[in-house]
């Protein structure tokens, strides 16, 4: 498993990468609109209904927005914890502990794809 | 006069015996003191990453049952108060996690020519993205906020 994951590394860097920049650019206006400002009732009531979230994601670049925001930041943050383990466990059980991670990132990134296009 | 010359072997031991190199250990500081506190930290924004993106996928979920009424429901869970705490603290967290990022990022970029064009300095890299952090959020909020589109 660890020779795999050490193969795999560029095609991880390459995800975990982008992830960072997906995270790091879209998270924190993500959560202010989503998570404080929309359930505080700081917007108008249509900015978050149904038929405009709809819209927003019913399109292709939508759609492809939506699955980067869910799919990549999955690949950061499994290499993130992936490496926290390492910090503080050491390398023995970095086979296991990397492949549960990437194996996380990798259903939620195939359910991302599904449900999003389903919308 | 001849030329003195160390021999190779010079400090050999006369006998082998046990390697003396130390066992591993974590630094002193490690993890709780010194520049290992915010490394850490920003290490275990894996978790909120995790935390963030499945709840987008779980909003994407709802989305795609094509039902308003599940929509509107899914959103009035989030008014509730620990809800929107907890969303203050991912607020705070990953904003301190995409500027440690932006500069982190500038010092990890080699001092090579792009084209006819030296890099821009280290200032100047940091600056552009910080700029570009503030732009796409403006943008962000205003586009998922209703504000635009």
């Amino acid at each position: 498993v660890k020779a795999l994951l050490v193969r795999l590394e560029p095609i991880i860097w390459g995800l975990f990468g982008g992830g960072m920049m997906v995270a790091a650019l879209l998270y924190p206006a993500y959560l202010l609109v989503f998570g404080v400002a929309g359930p505080m009732g700081v917007l108008s009531e249509s900015a978050l209904s149904y038929e405009r979230m709809a819209a927003l994601t019913g399109n292709p670049i939508g759609k492809l927005v939506l699955i980067a925001m869910i799919a990549l930041p999955l690949w950061a943050g499994a290499h993130h914890v992936r490496h926290i383990f390492l910090d503080f466990g050491g390398l023995a059980r970095d086979g296991l502990v990397g492949s549960l991670c990437y194996a996380v990132a990798l259903v939620g990134s195939v359910v991302a794809i599904l449900a999003v296009l389903a919308i | 006069m001849s030329e003195l010359r160390a021999r190779v072997d010079a400090m050999r031991p006369e006998r082998e015996g046990p390697t003396r190199t130390a066992d591993p250990r974590p630094p002193d500081n490690f993890p709780g003191r010194g520049n290992y506190v915010p490394y850490i930290a920003f290490g275990l924004c894996g978790f909120l990453l995790f935390d963030v993106a499945f709840g987008i996928l779980w909003s994407a979920q709802v989305l795609a049952q094509h039902d308003a009424a599940a929509w509107e429901a899914h959103l009035a869970r989030f008014a509730n108060p620990l809800w929107i705490v907890w969303h203050v603290f991912c607020l705070a967290a990953l904003t301190w996690f995409a500027l440690r990022f932006f500069g982190l990022f500038p010092k990890t970029q080699p001092n090579v020519k792009i084209g006819p064009f030296q890099r821009p300095s280290l200032a100047v890299i940091g600056g552009l993205l910080n700029v570009t952090f503030a732009v796409v959020t403006f943008i962000a909020v205003l586009v998922l906020g209703g504000g635009l589109l």
